[in-house]
């Protein structure tokens, strides 16, 4: 399919998210769309997908124009769109999934479930891949939840898949397997439009791109002419903070916190490390490596069969999260919009909540004294927000979660767990949220990193813990660290399958 | 000239910038004071004795007893759940109540003795949605099911009475007298609206209610122990249900235990709606429930000075419930695509 934008203009009000956008996708093409939160990507998409008009503009569709399409029509001209938050029934079977709406029937009401079956398998060993229909979507992993997303494009023989972020709950290995489909897709001259904020799937993957930013069109062009440099500066608009800026502060010696043997079966088992003052350790592993449950655990989130964690020589009492913040432990979750966003709330209010539990004394709020700590924090954190009165989902996803990071800070707590902490957020926000733990690691605070990301972890730890199915299988320093052998020791590799 | 032009200007800005926004906040979310407007209006035009302190305060006055219950029932719809029970728990402590003020002849014992059962009752629905995390329709469901049941049972079917002379000598006064021409039981509402508005905006607690309300897992991982607060907000509706409970025995002097409270858990419901508070938790607002119960009174007393057959209330009723929420959807959506 070919899809031409042209002249695309979209209004909300005063805010002009799409100002004369124009771009060409070619036909088997994977084409890379490139843009900070807020750039206009996702209103683009949705305009293409029918769900909203086009103040002004047309798009071209094999040829035939179109002033704004419905959601109806887009479906019939083949478009699909896989959103980030995956659109699958968690309750029904995998083929009831694929079929929902479109159901096979026998005499207009009878459902003809073998049929259904039988085409799922089908369209199933096309892609390759080996899922059973008959499981409800519920006992997949996130891969499986994906590809029976893209499964259903293929079923109804899309010609342009939107993929939405695919990968953020991906692992490498998942990731690769995603991309080997997305090469036969195109084969079978399938276009695909991929939205993504790491770069070097965008450079594996995709053969053109297109940058937009305050939705403006900036740049169209191939990959291969281009580096991730060239892509950043085209991105952010302007020269990124230079990697150098990011430093790992000297290590002190005394040491903060100890883990010994702290176990939660079935997650993770005899868990022994521990963190220094001023020290950066990142905690990685793939899917299913427990160190999610190992995160909650620390914080007192989860309850643990046995071990101990010892703080400042002091044993800490697990027994509720309040006990161990009031110990001195802090903790971003992962998953912002789940876990640590409290959306009705203004700005204001998301930051105090933390600081209400573990330090306010009086029963009584004092609005003077919430916006005093609010400016405080937002001078350390550089949250960029009109008014502090303004609900928090207005913001984008990087100063969300600098909104996060001030309700830890007002605590002042000694450790910091960090769980996923650059999840969902652009390029720039990323690295002013490295700027920030190089901060607390220079105040003398401790920090565990989780992440999965090896560029992350290379700039800011000075140590990697590597888990494999639940335990530790590696500990490496920073001048030891590689994507080979972290990808090694991750998958497990250096022990005999038992 | 000149001077008249900057000043229409000045005038203009003003409008779009301060009077405007103002009026839009108002119409999405406290439309409750357009409507109590409305129906003011309509009775004035279709009754001259309408608008008159005295039946004003007659308004007030008849909403006092489900008004202070809707006021738990807003907060426990912002914490994300629902509570049936309430007017099984007024009619179950109301029945105590008046037990205890002919055992008694004593005021305030009677009154503490009201407030500790409500209290009870209400801590039990807090426990099991708390601590054993039933779904609080189902709990509340059950023991709107089984307080009643006891209360039936104590009375044996029929109502119980009050000691006439105690009643008429210390207790009435408190149901039907006034202070400055102000019935005693508006003056009560009125406080217990005050305290809780400043429970609920003022407090640390007040915004645990909310935070559980709008995101139940980023509330528990930033320390607030959900559970518990749970327990609070259940127990404090009881609380608010015995005062009332209390009231209500003050005013009619006996309780029917089949009827008492009977469906008084749809009408606080109802008020909260119209409130302007969001069913699915996290938005809401305390004196929105207290135009929300005037309203749903105030729709008796137009429809009565209508001369519309009493038959058709609850039509009405339903008509303006659903037109409110409906308003604030509409209202809010365009909002979000603005």
């Amino acid at each position: 399919m070919i899809v031409e934008f042209k002249n695309i203009y979209k209004n909300f009000g005063a805010v002009q998210a799409l100002d004369n956008v124009s771009f060409l996708i070619g036909n088997a093409e994977i084409h890379g769309l490139l843009g900070e939160n807020g750039a206009g990507k996702s209103t683009l998409m949705n305009i293409l997908g029918g769900v909203l008009p086009p103040t002004s503009g047309t798009i071209v569709i094999d040829g035939v124009e179109f002033q704004h399409l419905t959601p109806h029509q887009a479906v019939e001209l083949g478009i699909s769109f896989i959103h980030q938050e995956l659109n699958l029934v968690n309750d029904l079977k995998v083929f009831e999934n694929l079929f929902i709406n479109r159901e096979i029937t026998k005499g207009k009401i009878y459902l003809d479930k073998k049929e259904m079956i039988r085409k799922s398998n089908e369209v199933f060993k096309r892609m390759n891949i080996s899922i059973d229909p008959t499981l409800y979507v519920r006992e997949l992993d996130t891969l499986e939840k994906q590809l029976v997303e893209i499964a259903r494009a293929i079923l109804f023989e899309s010609k342009l898949i939107i993929m939405d972020e695919p990968t953020t709950a991906l692992t490498d290995k998942e990731i690769n397997n995603l991309f080997s489909i997305m090469r036969e897709l195109k084969k079978n001259g399938i276009s695909c439009i991929y939205i993504s904020h790491k770069m070097p799937e965008l450079f594996t993957i995709c053969d053109r791109y297109t940058v937009l930013r305050d939705g403006k069109f900036i740049a169209s062009g191939f990959f291969k002419d281009i580096d991730e440099n060239k892509a950043t500066e085209l991105l952010v608009g302007r020269k990124i903070i230079e990697e150098k800026d990011i430093h790992r502060p000297q290590l002190q010696t005394e040491t903060v916190l100890e883990v010994n043997d702290l176990s939660c079966p079935p997650y993770f088992h005899d868990i022994t490390f521990s963190v220094k003052k001023g020290e950066v350790v990142a905690i990685t592993g793939l899917f299913g490596d427990g160190r999610g449950e190992l995160s909650e655990a620390l914080f007192g989130a989860r309850k643990v069969a046995n071990g101990e964690i010892i703080k400042n020589g002091k044993k800490l009492n697990l027994s509720s999260i309040k006990q161990v913040m009031k110990s001195g432990i802090g903790m971003i979750p992962r998953n912002r919009k789940e876990r640590s966003i409290i959306k009705d709330m203004n700005i204001l209010n998301n930051v105090s909540i933390a600081h209400f539990n573990a330090k306010h004394k009086k029963f009584f709020i004092s609005n003077k004294e919430e916006i005093e700590r609010f400016e405080k924090n937002r001078k350390v954190t550089n949250i960029k927000a009109n008014s502090p009165k303004d609900p928090i989902t207005s913001l984008s996803g990087g100063n969300q979660q600098k909104v996060i990071f001030a309700r830890w800070f007002e605590l002042d707590s000694d450790v910091y767990l960090l769980d996923n902490p650059t999840q969902g957020i652009d390029v720039g926000a990323k690295f002013e949220i490295y700027k920030l733990i190089n901060y607390l690691a220079e105040q003398g605070k401790s920090i565990i990193v989780f992440s999965s990301e090896f560029p992350e972890i290379y700039k800011i730890c000075h140590r990697c813990i590597i888990m494999y199915r639940g335990k530790i299988n590696k500990i490496m320093n920073h001048d030891e660290l590689n994507e080979v052998d972290m990808m090694f020791y991750s998958t497990g590799s250096n022990r005999k399958e038992s | 000239m000149a001077d008249k032009k900057i000043t229409k200007e000045k005038t203009k800005v003003y409008i779009q910038t301060k009077v405007w926004p103002f009026l839009k906040n108002i119409l999405i979310n406290h439309n409750y004071v357009v409507s109590l407007i409305l129906l003011l209006i309509i009775g004035r035009i279709a009754s001259s004795n309408f608008l008159t302190f005295a039946n004003i305060m007659n308004l007030v006055k008849s909403s006092t007893f489900i008004g202070i219950i809707a006021l738990g029932m807003t907060m426990v719809i912002i914490s994300g759940n629902i509570d049936l029970s309430v007017g099984s728990i007024l009619a179950f402590t109301a029945a105590n109540t008046a037990i205890m003020f002919n055992n008694t002849e004593n005021v305030w014992l009677s009154l503490g003795y009201a407030i500790l059962v409500g209290t009870l009752l209400g801590f039990i629905n807090g426990f099991f949605i708390g601590k054993a995390k039933v779904a609080s329709f189902i709990v509340t469901l059950a023991t709107m099911a089984a307080f009643r049941s006891l209360t039936i049972q104590q009375g044996q079917g029929g109502p119980i009475l009050i000691n006439q002379a105690a009643y008429y000598s210390i207790l009435r006064n408190l149901g039907y007298g006034t202070f400055l021409k102000i019935p005693y039981l508006v003056w009560i509402f009125i406080i217990i609206v005050l305290l809780m508005l400043f429970l609920m905006t003022k407090t640390k607690f007040g915004r645990y209610v909310y935070a559980v309300g709008s995101n139940e897992k980023a509330a528990k991982l930033s320390g607030i122990n959900v559970d518990r607060i749970k327990i609070y907000i259940y127990s404090l509706t009881g609380l608010l249900t015995g005062i009332a409970a209390f009231l209500y025995v003050a005013r009619f002097g006996s309780v029917d235990t089949a009827t008492a409270g009977k469906s008084f858990e749809l009408d606080a419901i109802a008020a909260v709606a119209i409130g302007g508070t969001s069913m699915a938790g996290g938005k809401g607002f305390i004196q929105g429930t207290f135009f929300g119960i005037v309203v749903l009174y105030a729709i008796d007393s137009v429809l009565s000075a209508l001369r519309v057959p009493a038959f058709v209330n609850d039509l009405i009723k339903g008509i303006l419930i659903l037109g409110a929420v409906l308003l604030q959807k509409v209202l809010n959506n365009r909002k979000a695509n603005n």
